[in-house]
């Protein structure tokens, strides 16, 4: 109990410290045991695991489409996407509704949705290109939260690498 | 005036107008005396050229100035309609309907001033009116003398009419002026002030026309009019009008109002009509002629007005609306009908012991639901006549260019099609009639030769059938040369001589909507470069229709597209296959049939079932869509045979639902869809089925 008011007595002062620099919100999700952000403002819903319906004829991660309140909309698997294993569905996966810029919203599968997080731009570093060069790789930075490292989603990559 | 507001609706007018100037011009080429026809297109020119100069698109306002001239001298029995009067005006459309794209495009006319079919037009105008007088002088008795005496044409209101007698009375005198700026003037609103001052130092201006404040703004050609209280001579007054520079004439005479024709019109009747006439208020007194004829209440009513009435209901009384807004509401329509769909459903899921009073509601919602839907689609619905009027022209244009005689006989203008649909089938259809104008029809000797009639016929043909709406290109040309067409596939290796044996005349002919597939012997800048009917092809398939033909070598084409009434909602048979559900749509349904799996024979590998004579392919839907099937036990299959044109196929399903109406989903742009899916649709209880398109199966 100490601990935590210690620590939450640490953070706001780097609260203090840093009031000019810009923040941005993420959610946090967990994939396996990595722990996965996405920027909040391009989250759409986030939804418990309906029955996906299959469509023929598409790449492994694409799993098929959902019915969100009337819109036909494609889910994919992220781990697949990744080269992970394939989902297994517990009671805690969820679908997480994106907004992706070109096409519409898409359905990301994960583990877990575990928090919302509010970093600082300075605590966010970006992974050098030649890394994110690498083919699946859908990471294009990693910030730091609590002595955590999370990897953050480039949704560019994700809708541009479609097809 | 910020006028960029309006320029969508300038725009739509635009087009009607156009449209409706190509359609009566046409007419006027066939029947050359019929005033009906030469009213409406002075009312048109007229109409338009009051739009563009409203826009201030100055270029296409002076072209159609000059059009309406001409009219007018038509109308006036001046000038006699002759076959090259008719193609000048055609050009002028064409050079119209330029500016217009250029205005869609831009929001600006472009710089074309289109000098040679202005000259054309003034020439017409010339060599019409014997002694060559300005085109603004018709002939008839009203206007003969409408130049020289504007003010007998201007517009007074009750209190000037009194003000003007009271004057008389008074023994003042009361001069109607007309004042005409040189063309070169470039301060003509300065040099009008000085006239203005020049004539109020010796008199007082009642009125001015156009008004003073327009004067003021250059709102005005050349010339402006007043009428003037004084107690000098006119003489006087125009002298000293004149000694302003830049004046090129100016005439007077004292006024008679008895030769003011508006003041033997009810005042207020010419007022709202001269509201309704465009800014550019210099044109009234030359039009005077006009506005009676449009204006049937007037009681100076000649024999046109009569002859106007009943032109004027076919303007329907209409609301223009933005797509976007219809759309979103046949998307809360469908929303609405997928809620229905879901109280259905659960209705049917409860025991029977659910009282019949729900039931009743539910059927009453339904009924509702299907009527809200119809009138959404029929919102949406217009007629194709907006896109075949042109045709008539671009016919007449290609017997032209063609050196071929062809008559375009059309039917079915009436029926009606989705907006969306409309708008792009234009293209396609032309690209039809050319082909059958191009490469069907003969020239005349060898229709001669071949006893047929010498002028050749194209048809174009629209209607309904059931959920569907046919339209057929139609000529008595020579038809398709199927072994023309099957040595080019060959040359262009397109397939080998050995599957050229083997094909059929329906699949060789097939072959012409192959990208690059073009069998003109004469490459002519109407058609034959190859693009064609592969687009026509792909353009209508992308209207979820289709396009086939049928050909007799020697007796001509029947080209025939089909097209789905509405595209969002259609009436489906649901099915399941495997742990899935799908919608086939009814349309491209034939029958459903239980064939006992013995049935089944292979021919060339592939299973084939015999039904009533004829040899249907199946085909596993279960394969196709990558599900598994349910094992059963059972020893019939359940076949659903569907038909696209002559051909059929039988597909073969687990289990079947029923039948429903759906509303169609597009699978989104992430999904790159495979062919055989057409969308998907989301049932009552919250589900996603897809929706097979049994044309791309067979």
């Amino acid at each position: 109990m100490e601990l935590s008011i210690n620590n939450n007595q640490s953070v706001l002062d780097e609260e203090k410290g840093r009031e000019s620099s810009n923040t941005i919100q993420y959610i946090v999700v967990r994939l396996g045991e990595e722990q996965y952000g996405i920027d909040i403002r391009n989250i759409d819903n986030i939804v418990k695991m309906p029955r996906i319906t299959h469509v023929p004829k598409l790449p492994a991660y694409l799993k098929g489409v959902i019915n969100m309140r009337g819109e036909v909309i494609p889910v994919l698997s992220i781990r697949l996407k990744m080269g992970l294993a394939d989902d297994v569905i517990t009671k805690a996966t969820r679908i997480l509704i994106v907004k992706l810029e070109e096409e519409g919203n898409v359905g990301f599968i994960v583990d877990e949705v575990k928090e919302v997080v509010t970093l600082y731009e300075t605590d966010i570093e970006k992974i050098s290109s030649d890394i994110t060069a690498e083919k699946g790789s859908l990471i294009n930075a990693v910030g730091k939260h609590n002595g955590e490292l999370i990897s953050i989603f480039d949704l560019a990559a994700i809708s541009l690498e479609e097809n | 005036m910020d006028v960029s507001q309006y320029l969508e609706i300038f725009l739509d007018e635009t087009n009607e107008h156009l449209t409706n100037l190509n359609t009566r011009i046409m007419e006027l080429e066939s029947d050359p005396d019929n005033m009906d026809t030469i009213n409406e297109i002075f009312r048109a020119a007229h109409s338009l050229k009051g739009m563009a100069g409203t826009m201030g698109y100055k270029r296409m306002q002076t072209l159609t100035h000059d059009m309406e001239n001409v009219f007018s001298e038509v109308r006036n029995g001046v000038i006699k309609v002759n076959s090259e009067i008719i193609d000048v005006l055609f050009q002028c459309l064409d050079a119209l309907e330029e500016y217009k794209d250029n205005i869609q495009g831009s929001a600006d006319e472009g710089t074309n001033d289109n000098e040679p079919i202005i000259k054309m037009l003034n020439s017409i105008l010339n060599g019409g009116s014997a002694p060559a007088k300005p085109a603004a002088v018709p002939e008839t008795a009203p206007s003969k003398d409408a130049p020289d005496n504007k003010w007998d044409h201007v517009v007074l209101d009750d209190s000037q009419v009194t003000v003007i007698r009271e004057a008389q009375k008074q023994g003042k005198r009361v001069y109607g002026l007309n004042v005409m700026v040189q063309d070169s003037c470039i301060l003509k609103a300065a040099r009008a002030f000085l006239v203005f001052k020049a004539v109020e130092e010796r008199g007082e201006i009642i009125v001015s026309d156009p008004s003073a404040q327009d004067v003021e703004d250059e709102k005005f050609d050349r010339d402006f009019t007043l009428i003037i209280l004084s107690d000098a001579e006119l003489d006087e007054i125009i002298q000293a009008s004149k000694a302003v520079s830049e004046i090129d004439r100016v005439i007077g005479a004292e006024i008679d109002l008895a030769n003011n024709k508006n003041v033997h019109f009810v005042p207020e009747e010419e007022g709202t009509e001269a509201v309704e006439e465009e800014p550019p208020k210099e044109e009234m007194p030359v039009e005077s002629a006009a506005v009676p004829a449009a204006a049937p209440a007037a009681p100076a009513a000649k024999p046109e007005p009569k002859k106007q009435a009943p032109a004027k209901p076919v303007v329907n009384r209409t609301v223009r609306v933005d797509i976007e807004k219809l759309d979103s509401l046949m998307n809360l329509v469908s929303e609405l009908i997928i809620a229905k769909n879901s109280l259905v459903s659960v209705s049917s899921q409860e025991q029977t012991d659910v009282n019949s009073a729900f039931n009743e509601q539910i059927e009453y919602l339904e009924s509702v639901t299907t009527n809200l839907h119809e009138s959404v689609m029929k919102v949406r619905m217009v007629p194709i006549e907006s896109v075949v009027t042109k045709f008539p022209r671009m016919i007449r244009d290609l017997s032209k260019k063609l050196d071929k005689k062809m008559e375009l006989y059309m039917t079915g203008e009436e029926t009606e099609l989705d907006r969306t649909v409309v708008d792009q089938i234009g293209d396609p259809l032309m690209h039809l009639l050319r082909n059958s104008a191009d490469h069907g029809l003969e020239s005349a000797e060898v229709r001669v030769q071949r006893g047929k009639p010498a002028v050749g016929s194209i048809f174009l043909d629209a209607y309904q059938e059931g959920n569907t709406v046919v339209i057929e290109v139609r000529d008595d040309g020579n038809g398709i040369d199927v072994e023309a067409v099957k040595q080019k596939a060959i040359d262009r290796g397109t397939i080998t001589a050995e599957q050229a044996a083997n094909m059929t005349d329906k699949e060789i002919i097939d072959l012409l909507f192959l990208p690059s597939f073009s069998t003109a012997k004469k490459v002519t800048d109407v058609s034959g470069r190859g693009v064609g009917l592969d687009v026509v092809k792909s353009m209508i398939e992308s209207l979820s229709g289709e396009v086939e033909v049928k050909s007799k070598l020697g007796e001509g084409s029947t080209w025939t597209i089909r097209l789905p009434l509405t595209l969002a909602i259609i009436q489906a048979l649901m099915v399941v296959v495997g742990e899935e559900k799908y919608a086939i749509s009814l349309g491209s349904i034939q029958t459903l049939e239980d064939i006992p799996a013995s049935d089944v024979k292979l021919v060339q590998n592939k299973e084939v079932i015999h039904l009533r004579g004829t040899v249907i392919p199946l085909i596993r839907l279960n394969e196709i869509l990558d599900v598994e099937r349910k094992p059963s036990d059972e020893e019939n299959l359940i076949v659903v045979i569907v038909k696209k044109g002559d051909r059929l196929a039988g597909l073969v399903i687990d289990e079947l639902i029923g039948q429903q109406e759906i509303v169609i989903k597009s699978l989104g742009r992430y999904i790159k869809q495979c062919k055989f899916i057409s969308g998907a649709t989301i049932l009552g209880d919250g589900e996603i089925a897809l929706i097979l398109d049994a044309n791309t199966l067979i």
